[in-house]
């Protein structure tokens, strides 16, 4: 993944009433931590870091331009996203630095379909990896096509590009092709009729004598 | 239906109905999943009701996912009868569900089944709902 080129500003006012400013007039409050730097706190333009972060996965490499200074290399951390209304929020970026090696989540991307009767279960949507911080892979493929019912895909089994660690358990199971439900199975699944209430036995005592009515 | 097994109190405090889903926002363990957009108090018969339009929708081959709990109770007071007296006797067991909270996840093949199935479940909850995918968003 190549890097991307970003403009941002850095910011002076923190604290909730200025974040909504900001975030009102386009920006999204940042900051950039890592390397024992100090952190930085910037300000980046909402519509081109979301464009960045559609096109290019969560895991862009940008290339900062602050206030003029020279390019500071940066990965996106954490990006908060409003649960309602799908905004971003606040965006952690990490120092980067040429030749590193990072620790990254990559999505795992499903293709293919599995024998018809199968039901396939994720398990996991990311994975783990320690790679170069300028070849990051964007999302890493698993195939199922045609998979039979009871195979079992394991982190260990995802094909990894050249120079990729896999930091997530190996044995960590991935994708599961399980037969589907049948009809009577599923009418049942949450059936809990019966399991009843239990009360606290001193509790119900105090109330037994405070529920008359007039 | 949903009902706890023990509780320590017989009677609470209405829970309150401010703020916003603190985690639980998107969808888990299935491909779809149905997400509040308003605060409300989902009964036990709700959600058994929404569980039941979704399974008899789909038939077969698919998964569902409770990702709520009743364990609220709420008490009513009998009809017709003067204020005082203490607090009304348990009636329903309800979840409180804030805005952007995943009640219900699904995981089934076929999108557009899977789709209706979750239309017919929203009609059954108490709050405006939108139905969203895994991979975040609303499912259009």
């Amino acid at each position: 993944m190549s890097e991307v080129r970003l403009t941002a500003e850095p910011r002076t006012e923190f604290g909730k009433g200025a974040a909504r400013r900001f975030r009102r007039s386009g920006k999204i409050p940042a900051v950039l931590y890592g390397h024992g730097t100090d952190p930085k706190h910037l300000t980046l333009p909402t519509i081109e870091f979301a464009r960045v972060i559609r096109e290019n996965g969560r895991n862009a490499v940008l290339s900062l331009n602050v206030d003029g200074s020279r390019r500071q290399l940066a990965l996106t951390k954490t990006i908060t996203v409003h649960p309602l209304k799908n905004y971003i929020q606040h965006v952690d970026l990490l120092v980067l630095k040429r030749g590193e090696k990072v620790t990254v989540d990559i999505p795992l991307h499903i293709t293919g379909e599995a024998i018809s009767g199968s039901l396939v279960n994720h398990d996991l949507d990311t994975l783990s990896v320690e790679v170069d911080a300028l070849h990051i892979p964007e999302y890493l493929e698993v195939s199922i096509d045609g998979a039979d019912i009871g195979t079992q895909v394991n982190a260990g089994d995802v094909e990894l590009p050249e120079g990729a660690n896999l930091v997530t358990d190996p044995e960590a199971l991935v994708v599961a092709v399980n037969e589907a439900p049948s009809a009577e199975s599923m009418e049942a699944e949450a059936d809990t009729e019966g399991a009843g209430m239990v009360e606290d036995p001193s509790e119900t005592e105090g109330s037994a004598s405070g529920d008359e009515q007039d | 239906m949903l009902i706890p097994r023990k509780v320590r109190y017989r009677k609470q405090h209405a829970p309150k109905r401010s703020g916003r889903a603190k985690g639980g926002t998107s969808v888990s363990f299935g491909e779809y999943g149905i997400q509040a957009l308003e605060h409300g108090y989902v009964t036990n018969r709700q959600i058994e009701s929404a569980r039941i339009a979704m399974t008899r929708h789909v038939k077969r081959g698919g998964k569902i996912w409770i990702n709520i709990f009743p364990d609220r109770p709420l008490t009513k007071k009998p009809a017709e009868t003067r204020m005082g007296s203490g607090k009304g006797s348990p009636e329903w067991w309800v979840a409180n569900v804030k805005p952007g909270r995943v009640m219900f996840e699904m995981s089934f093949p076929n999108e557009p089944m899977a789709k209706e199935a979750l239309r017919r479940a929203i009609h059954k909850l108490p709050m405006k709902c939108r139905i969203v995918t895994r991979e975040g968003g609303e499912f259009q």
